[in-house]
């Protein structure tokens, strides 16, 4: 049964994915990204994590891309576009990409796995399992990500504000 | 506080008053009224003027080391000054002759504007001090120093109206000449320094002479000695010869001199007549143990003298400018000195040097006023009759050239019959008879080239080509130091009558401490024959009144004559185009092809290079990114190679 | 080792991570070759929730909380640099007639 599950929502995501870079409207491009990350947080399910899961719906699809869907509304559907400049691009891409995928693949035949630690996954990946080594072992970096998060903040807000004569940097 | 007053400083300060005279005139002096430069240009020599008197009061003779300049290994080179009757000699010459010059260039230059006036005592402050270094330094290597830095003003002095273009050529060739001069010096130098591994005078005549090492020179005689060393010592004789024949302007590296009269007249007569051209003189006196032992070289040095004093007495008598013959007149007179010094009679030779400079300083300020009075008229045809107009010029130039031809009781008499009173007397040197006769004949023939000069100048009628109606007096500063010179030159010898056998010897006494005595006297002969040559000299002055035209008779040696026997045409031809189609060879093709070529081809290749390269900026987002990954995918894959096999 | 027990059945984990290598390059095609802006963010998004998969991957297979919390702090890091980046595309272009990346060529050279 999880098998099945596993591979629908794989399949899923594939398409999602190609979605994303062959459509040529934008607005295509972040639903089809929506769709990917449904699949994946039911991925996430899968592999016992409830929290990721959570999150990932809450701010990835609920929040982000809003916010992508918000700038797509605001800058107005996509003009035409006329052939590219850059010729060898297409080509070169598809080599390099190729034997990237070539390498992921090889990687992935000679992984070795290491021993599992022995956890109790009754509450593997539940929110109190989490909130535990939130607060304590990477308490430093939760800190961190919310400073980011300020800045990331005043920097939106900065950025974005009207233009109002040439001194206006 | 005592050294500030020590001779130590004081010998110091002779070379601190003209370097600071120098300093300031050419920092401010073109900036600051006349009256500025009139002061601190003469003062600065004067001041050394009053400290080389301080030194010889105190009879200072030392060898004052002040620092150590290069020391390398075993090689060193301290600055010292040598302090002793020779150097303090040529001090008092080159202050006091030079003071006496510097002011009275106050008023000839005085048509200059501020900035050229001070300028010109900027380069005469310069000279005095590289002469006074030149005459000072205590080692080979201060020597060549002082004796480039006088090579040098003496190109700045002479091209001093630089706007003139006869004025830089001639400046230019003075200082061509003078570097070969150089060249001669530095390898003279090496040479001793190979031989016997010192720079220092004393370092280097202890060497010579073998002398046990004595504090200073004074009362260390050489004994002449046949060793291996004699032909490193024979060698370095000659090429410090070298040096001396181009400084003083002695064949074949004469040709600069008659040239370098285009400078002011100041500039002749304290360069090119008193001072920098008997700096010759004074390196074969100071070098005396070297030239003691090679007696080659020594010959050679009386040799080069008698003939250039027979050449240049004949060019002058067919000059018509009248500092050419004077400069000529200077090639002649220091012909004697090298004959002198060549004899091994230095302080004879060193006493005409005083006397020399004497006389002609006086003849050239003379000669100035004239020219200040004729509106820079040198040509003696156009001038005439100036007795009644200038009777006191007229009476000091015929005191100075009296004194030229060396008519008692002028101190022309005593110094020059002293070396041809030396030369005839020498036992035991036929050669010495010889040059004895060249000297004599060339008295009689300086006879008549100044006689002929005077009455064409001052008697007479006045030409009509004369500029000036009435040539106005000369002002007092330019009058004053002609009339101390005329005394000088009137009573000096009476400080050494050697010459008639009876009297006082104080030059020589003085020198004698120093250098190496002459080690014979006159004999009666000798004296009873220079005075029948002095009557012979005056003979001829007074027959040159009437100007016979001899010349036609003998085109052709007129011709020669004038062209000066030919030396500037034949060193055109040998050396002058030759090395102008070297340097135009080497310009248009080594210089512009592959020097400037190298040089400019890396310009243009880094730039090919550069261009070549910006094509990978080109400024596109997606191009950035695929590099991006394609490194990190390269990368990436060579690790893995590597960390499987 | 790799086998993973879910629910009874048993997954291998190599699968998920051939997902995640799948989508990654999936991300990185759209970021070379696509054109508007907006797409390329996207993409990075899409590169982004790969790597979160493939860490949540191992973290079910080593039963160890790192992955799974380095997950959430890559989660709020790509929210950031989403907000930011965005930010600075629609200032970029909001005065533009076309939506293309290489009009912003003026580093060129």
């Amino acid at each position: 049964m999880a098998i099945a599950v596993f591979f629908v929502f794989a399949a899923l995501a594939i398409a999602g994915g190609i979605g994303v870079i062959s459509f040529h409207q934008p607005i295509r491009s972040v639903l089809s990204l929506v769709v990917v990350m449904i699949s994946l947080s039911v991925m996430f399910l899968l592999l016992s994590a409830q929290f990721v899961f959570a999150v990932q719906i809450i701010v990835y699809a609920g929040a982000v891309m809003v916010l992508f869907l918000f700038v797509i509304a605001l800058l107005g559907p996509a003009r035409e576009l006329g052939r590219g400049r850059l010729r060898f691009q297409a080509w070169l891409s598809g080599i390099f990409v190729l034997v990237l995928f070539g390498l992921m693949y090889a990687l992935l035949q000679g992984v070795q796995y290491r021993q599992p630690e022995k956890a109790d996954l009754s509450i593997f990946g539940s929110v109190q399992w989490i909130a535990v080594y939130l607060f304590t072992n990477y308490l430093y970096p939760f800190e961190l990500t919310s400073i980011l998060l300020l800045v990331a903040a005043i920097g939106a807000i900065y950025l974005s504000r009207k233009r109002t004569g040439i001194d206006d940097l | 506080m005592s050294w500030l007053t020590s001779s130590q400083t004081i010998a110091l300060l002779v070379l601190l008053f003209p370097a600071a005279g120098a300093l300031v005139l050419a920092g401010r002096g073109w900036r600051l009224p006349r009256k500025f430069t009139v002061i601190v240009g003469p003062g600065a020599v004067w001041a050394a003027f009053i400290c080389v008197v301080n030194l010889l009061l105190n009879r200072v003779n030392a060898d004052f080391t002040y620092w150590t300049w290069i020391k390398s290994g075993s090689f060193e080179v301290p600055f010292n000054l040598l302090i002793d009757n020779l150097s303090l000699f040529m001090g008092l010459v080159i202050t006091g002759v030079g003071g006496l010059i510097v002011t009275y260039s106050v008023g000839y230059m005085e048509h200059e504007d501020d900035a050229s006036y001070a300028r010109f005592f900027t380069y005469m402050d310069i000279f005095i001090l590289s002469m006074l270094l030149l005459v000072l330094a205590g080692n080979f290597v201060f020597l060549i120093i002082g004796w480039a830095l006088v090579g040098l003003s003496s190109y700045l002095l002479i091209g001093f109206w630089y706007q003139r273009h006869s004025a830089v050529v001639a400046a230019r060739k003075a200082f061509v000449m003078n570097v070969i001069g150089d060249v001669g010096m530095i390898l003279g130098t090496f040479v001793l320094f190979v031989q016997y591994k010192s720079v220092t005078f004393s370092g280097v005549f202890q060497g010579v002479s073998g002398c046990p090492p004595p504090q200073f020179l004074v009362g260390c005689f050489p004994s002449v000695h046949r060793g291996p060393d004699s032909l490193a010592v024979e060698l370095a004789a000659f090429l410090l010869l070298v040096g001396a024949v181009a400084k003083s302007a002695q064949l074949p590296l004469h040709t600069w001199l008659p040239d370098a009269m285009e400078g002011p007249t100041p500039v002749s007569a304290l360069i090119h007549a008193a001072t920098m051209v008997t700096a010759g003189v004074y390196l074969v006196a100071r070098m005396h143990p070297i030239y003691d032992v090679a007696t080659y070289a020594h010959g050679a040095v009386a040799i080069t003298g008698a003939v250039t004093a027979l050449l240049a007495a004949t060019i002058a008598i067919v000059q018509v400018d009248i500092k050419r013959v004077l400069a000529y007149s200077t090639m002649s007179q220091i012909g004697y000195m090298f004959l002198a010094v060549g004899l091994g009679a230095y302080s004879a030779g060193m006493f005409h040097l005083l006397s020399h400079a004497f006389f002609k300083a006086l003849l050239f300020l003379a000669a100035g006023n004239v020219i200040h009075a004729m509106k820079d008229e040198q040509d003696m045809r156009k001038f005439g009759g100036l007795w009644n107009d200038m009777r006191p010029t007229s009476i000091t130039f015929l005191i100075g050239s009296l004194s030229l031809v060396g008519v008692i009781p002028f101190v022309g008499f005593f110094s020059k019959e002293q070396i041809l009173g030396a030369a005839f007397s020498k036992p035991g040197d036929s050669a010495a008879l010889i040059l004895w006769g060249v000297g004599a004949l060339t008295a009689v023939i300086t006879g008549f080239y100044s006689g002929r000069m005077w009455w064409l100048s001052f008697w007479g009628k006045p030409s009509p080509d004369r500029p000036v109606e009435h040539p106005h007096a000369p002002r007092l500063v330019m009058m004053v130091p002609v009339g101390i010179l005329a005394v000088l030159a009137t009573v000096g010898g009476f400080i050494q009558t050697r010459a008639l056998g009876v009297g006082p010897s104080i030059v020589s006494d003085f020198l004698d401490k120093v250098v190496t005595p002459q080690r014979w006297e006159e004999n009666g002969a000798g004296i009873g024959v220079g005075i029948a040559t002095m009557v012979l000299g005056a003979g001829l002055f007074w027959w040159a009144r009437s100007l016979r035209p001899w010349s036609a008779r003998f085109p052709w040696a007129q011709r020669l004559l004038e062209h000066k026997y030919y030396f500037d045409e034949i060193y055109d031809t040998v050396f002058v185009r030759p090395m102008d189609w070297v340097a135009g060879f080497a310009l248009r093709d080594v210089e512009k092809p592959v020097i400037d070529g190298v040089v400019v081809d890396t310009g243009v290749l880094t730039r090919a290079g550069a261009a070549g390269l910006s094509v990978t900026q080109s400024g596109y987002f997606r191009n950035y990114v695929l590099v991006f990954v394609g490194g990190a995918v390269i990368a990436a894959v060579i690790l893995i190679v590597k960390a499987n096999s | 080792m790799s086998n993973l027990v879910i629910g009874g059945s048993t997954l291998d984990a190599s699968w998920f991570l051939g997902l995640a290598a799948i989508l990654f390059v999936l991300g990185t095609v759209g970021v070379l070759v696509r054109r508007n802006p907006l797409v390329i963010l996207i993409s990075i998004e899409l590169m982004l929730n790969a790597a979160n998969l493939a860490l949540v991957t191992f973290s079910r297979q080593l039963q160890n909380y790192e992955g799974q919390l380095f997950a959430l702090m890559s989660m709020t890091v790509a929210a950031a640099e989403a907000v930011v980046g965005l930010a600075i595309l629609v200032d970029i272009f909001r005065t533009r007639d076309a939506e293309d990346i290489d009009d912003l060529s003026e580093l060129k050279g």
